[in-house]
């Protein structure tokens, strides 16, 4: 056995394929008599479409049918439900009726022979609604509607109102996030292919065993009947978890015409019909006692969801499921609330909850602690939780002092004037804040196969995807600890859902779920390559199976005996020796895990020029073990790149008005750039936590964002003064005498 | 190519489903190619290309496929162009109509869908290739513009098999995640690095890298990849 392959730095095994334009996402598909699909798009955000007027569209070259509320074949919804693996965020099917519930909706879609044709047909359809009053953003909801409180995530334990009535040191704000867009780099976009009764999709998803399990109960059919394909997926950030309309329409639309379809949902209308992160409003209550102990918390929020799925079985953005168990306080309420707004059904992007979570409760943090009068830091280890409190259950692992200490030490928080505005550079005031991560690792059960091979290579294959995290890779690595062969000849295929059933790419658990599965695959796959090499014909005849030990890549006898796995098969004639196992989830009654770190972060800020930019960050993220550095490294920097943004730039506006989404397109929805990249410096613990499996692995993927924007805050107070509690922190938020933008 | 083109749906100018063709010619016979050109069409991108945008490489070897010959006596279908576009190093005589954006037309019609769509209008970068040794983004620009261009996208980037230094660089340094914005990524890189108005110090290279976003964020080691490849271009 090789055992330093697991916490390595691997380069990707796939990435030959990324580097040479080889890799092939959904729309690179180009199949046989293959036609194209336009949306044409709702302009309006709430009423219903009183006339589709199609004689000038219908001329127009090349189109082959076009579909609405009034032409489209009767489809089934999905139960939706995560436990049957069959769930999607907006359940309303695309046009089910006339009702128009968010700008964006699809209301008709042109296919015609090419690309160029059927987006000249969208653009002459046209259509006529009658219009209803709005609700277009989270306070004109409540001010209607009210909102819904939800029982099961509600959180408490002792008395915090009397607690924090009678505490030395109290704070009572509201922080609040705006609708952040995931803005995945490659578009939705799905091409769908029947051949009879078959339906293949090569879709844009974060889950293909979900999504195939979807179009199943959609189309009515039996799940073996349906393939989704996603060997590559240029990221989702968790906009492709679940199956959008578009998907939907795309695979009616291929089996109406008799011919492939390919649909690619245009970036504008990623901003509508593919979900997005919730806007929330957030209160928080906090108070200590002298020490600077919690002795009250209190987080409760509200988060916008759609007019479709309020009162269904609507998203619910989990701002306080960290905040429960993340600090030591006897007295505490977490609750979530919703209301329906007239936007497009929100979802999951990375670290939902947690994301705009963290910034409300970390950002609240520094305002007690500076209320107490102590040190940010300082009062959050005074407040360290021995304890998952809200579960009652010991910590798994918990290195979170730890990652307190080795990032602050590099990043020099001793040296810390923490008068504001007091650390200057030429023209620029620094800032320094810091924050903590959080987030719960969670394992499923998984099916994985491996087989070793003739030709001396390993194949391993899981329904599980690589959605840029590195998956390939690691799944290789899991084979080759087991085997004892070099990845070089390790294939992985991941990303068909009819691989043996694996996990989403999603809530980080794909590591955590799909490693043991292949790992065990793996064990059985050289149980079946013994048995053959000590029956008769054998390379070990009369030898013991259970005497036979693996060493690179070859059998090895008690006597010292090598023969090649390659060698044992062809001996007997075989192509392979397989494996192929089934593991379960981690046990959720003895150990609460989370993943726990810190970031620490420096903002300057020119008040001349009213320019603020994040100069340097460092993290010190304890999630297990990593099982490939380069590769987790990588997750970490990237994520704390999307909570600069969410720190700064990223905010989806609506038109207060009506509802339509005004900076729809990467010019005016900011994301960080080459330009804004900071300094970062990221430290991986390694604490394998093997209660929660055997490489103790956590999971990686969300970690970083969490806490981030909040460290920023920390920092822009730290160096102005200016408590933002609505983000982004935009300038105009920094400068004097600006009148702030109000939301009627 | 011809196995590629294969893929296509059979087309003729007739009816629904029918309008476009996608045919290859002898790329020595280009009468239209400068005809484009006395009109200035070709040169549009090259003349409103920013000077730091200008690489100094080509790859292309220049040899033209003997087996595409296509009767030369045919005329363009209907409410077509044809064109001859020479994209890493092949010749391409194509058919096609004024709104064909030159990135919808290296993916869908010569199936090199190593170029990406980001965004679909000059807000992402993804698209990049280089035309005429510019780097440009393919989705801002008319197929019909560049009628006799030289295009190299992603699949030419590297010879004989083995990896071009700016790819090496990015599997070295990890310098992608789901590697989506990645073939444009190194489309501008080489064009950053052959250019000698881009200082290489890191704050100038992540100026000009600027148009391309990497929404996994992985700008640390894309850089890093950047200054590394610097030595071996
Ligand atoms: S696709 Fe061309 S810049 Fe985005
Ligand atoms: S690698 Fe995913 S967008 Fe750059």
């Amino acid at each position: 056995m090789s055992d330093n392959i697991i916490g390595a730095a691997k380069p990707r095994i796939d990435g030959p394929l990324k580097l040479t334009g080889l890799a092939k996402y959904s729309s690179d598909n180009l199949l046989d008599d293959m036609v194209y699909a336009y949306g044409v798009f709702s302009s309006i955000a709430s009423g219903e479409v009183t006339n589709i007027d199609l004689s000038v569209a219908q001329q127009s070259p090349g189109v082959i049918d076009i579909f609405h509320h009034d032409h489209f074949p009767q489809l089934f919804r999905t139960p939706s439900s995560m436990e049957q693996e069959n769930k999607v965020d907006e359940e309303r099917l695309p046009f089910e009726d006339n009702q128009v519930h968010y700008a964006g909706q699809f209301v008709a879609l042109v296919v015609a022979d090419s690309f160029e044709n059927a987006r000249a047909a969208a653009y002459k359809v046209k259509v006529d609604y009658k219009t209803s009053p709005v609700l277009a953003n989270l306070a004109q909801a409540v001010k209607v509607n009210g909102t819904q409180l939800h029982q099961d995530s509600r959180n408490s334990r002792g008395d915090p109102e009397p607690a924090f009535q009678s505490a030395q040191h109290k704070i009572d704000f509201t922080y609040v996030t705006p609708v952040e867009t995931h803005n995945p780099m490659e578009m939705h976009a799905t091409v769908a292919a029947w051949s009879g009764d078959k339906l293949t999709m090569y879709d844009t998803t974060q889950g293909v065993v979900n999504a195939r399990n979807v179009y199943a109960k959609v189309f009515g059919l039996s799940p073996d009947r349906v393939e989704v394909i996603t060997p590559f997926l240029g990221s989702g950030f968790g906009s492709k978890l679940w199956p959008w309309p578009h998907a939907i329409a795309a695979a009616a639309a291929a089996r109406e015409v008799g011919r492939p379809v390919q649909l690619v949902v245009p970036r504008q209308e990623m901003f509508t019909t593919t979900g997005h992160r919730p806007e929330t409003s957030q209160r928080l209550r906090l108070a200590t006692d002298d020490d600077g102990r919690l002795v009250s918390l209190r987080h409760e929020s509200i988060s916008t969801t759609s007019t479709i799925d309020q009162g269904n079985n609507p998203y619910v953005e989990s701002c306080g499921k960290m905040t429960q168990g993340l600090y030591s306080c006897e007295n505490l309420l977490v609750t979530h609330s919703t209301t329906g707004t007239n936007r497009g059904t929100p979802t999951s992007m990375r670290a939902p909850g947690a994301a705009p979570g963290l910034f409300a409760l970390e950002s609240a943090m520094d305002e007690m602690a500076i209320e107490a009068g102590l040190d940010p830091l300082e009062f959050r280890r005074r407040n360290y939780a021995d304890s998952d409190e809200s579960k009652g259950l010991p910590w798994s692992s918990n290195k979170l002092r730890e990652a307190y200490d080795q990032a602050a030490e590099k990043f020099g928080w001793s040296k810390r004037n923490s008068e504001i505005g007091s650390m200057r550079d030429g023209n620029e005031i620094v800032g320094w804040g810091m924050a903590t991560c959080n987030w719960e690792a969670i394992r499923r059960p998984c099916d994985a196969r491996v087989s070793l091979r003739a030709d001396g290579t390993a194949y391993a294959s899981c329904a599980t995807q690589d959605i840029g995290t590195g998956t390939y890779t690691i799944v290789a690595q899991a084979v080759s600890q087991v085997t004892g062969l070099p990845l070089e000849k390790i294939e992985v295929e991941l990303g068909d859902s009819s691989y043996p059933s694996g996990p989403i790419s999603g809530g980080s658990w794909a590591t955590a779920t799909a490693l043991p599965a292949v790992a065990a695959a793996a064990r059985k796959a050289l149980e079946e390559l013994k048995s053959y090499a000590v029956s008769e014909r054998g390379a070990f005849v009369g030898a013991k199976a259970d005497d036979l030990s693996i060493e690179n890549g070859q059998l090895k006898s008690a006597d010292g005996k090598t023969v090649a796995f390659a060698e044992v098969l062809k001996q007997r004639k075989l192509a392979s020796a397989d494996g192929e196992a089934h593991t379960g989830g981690a046990p959720t009654d003895q150990y609460a895990f989370r993943s726990f770190g810190a970031h620490f972060v420096e903002v300057r800020w020119d008040q001349g020029i009213s320019n603020l930019r994040v100069s340097r960050v460092v993290s010190a993220i304890d999630v297990g073990r990593a099982v490939n550095t380069l590769t987790s490294r990588n997750q970490v920097e990237g994520a704390i790149v999307m909570g600069v943004g969410m720190a700064l730039f990223e905010q989806t506006e609506y038109d207060h008005r009506n509802g339509r989404p005004v900076n729809n397109n990467y010019a005016e929805y900011l994301v960080p750039v080459h330009a804004d990249q900071p300094e970062v410096d990221v430290i991986l613990l390694d604490y394998p936590d093997y209660k929660f499996n055997e490489f103790g692995a956590r999971g990686i993927g969300e970690i970083g964002i969490t806490g981030l924007a909040a460290a920023v805050a920390n920092a822009v107070y730290h160096a102005t003064g200016k408590r933002i509690r609505e983000l982004p922190i935009t300038m105009d938020k920094l400068m004097d005498d600006v009148p702030q933008a109000q939301q009627a | 190519m011809a196995d590629k083109d294969d893929k296509r749906p059979d087309h003729d100018d007739q009816g629904k489903g029918r309008a476009r063709g996608v045919e290859i010619h002898d790329a020595r016979a280009p009468s239209r190619r400068n005809f484009l050109k006395s009109v200035g069409a070709t040169s549009l991108a090259a003349a409103t290309a920013p000077a730091w945008a200008r690489v100094g490489y080509v790859n292309h070897d220049e040899q033209e496929p003997q087996d595409k010959r296509a009767d030369e006596g045919e005329a363009p279908a209907k409410g077509t162009q044809r064109i001859t576009l020479n994209v890493n190093g092949q010749a391409h005589t194509l058919d096609v109509t004024p709104n064909m954006v030159l990135l919808d037309v290296l993916r869908h019609q010569l199936a090199l869908t190593g170029t990406k769509k980001g965004c679909d209008i000059g807000q992402c970068g993804a698209c990049t290739v280089h035309v005429n040794g510019v780097s440009i983004n393919s989705c801002l620009s008319l197929a019909v513009m560049h009628d006799g261009d030289e295009v190299t996208t992603v699949e030419g980037l590297g010879q004989n098999g083995k990896l071009h230094p700016i790819q090496q660089a990015f599997l070295d340094h990890d310098a992608y995640q789901c590697g989506y914005c990645t073939p444009g990524q190194m489309m501008s890189a080489v064009a950053i690095l052959n250019d000698a108005e881009v200082a290489s110090d890191d704050a100038a290279v992540r100026e000009a890298m600027s148009g391309n976003i990497c929404r996994c964020g992985a700008y640390k080691n894309i850089l890093s990849a950047i200054q590394t490849a610097r030595k071996n271009v």
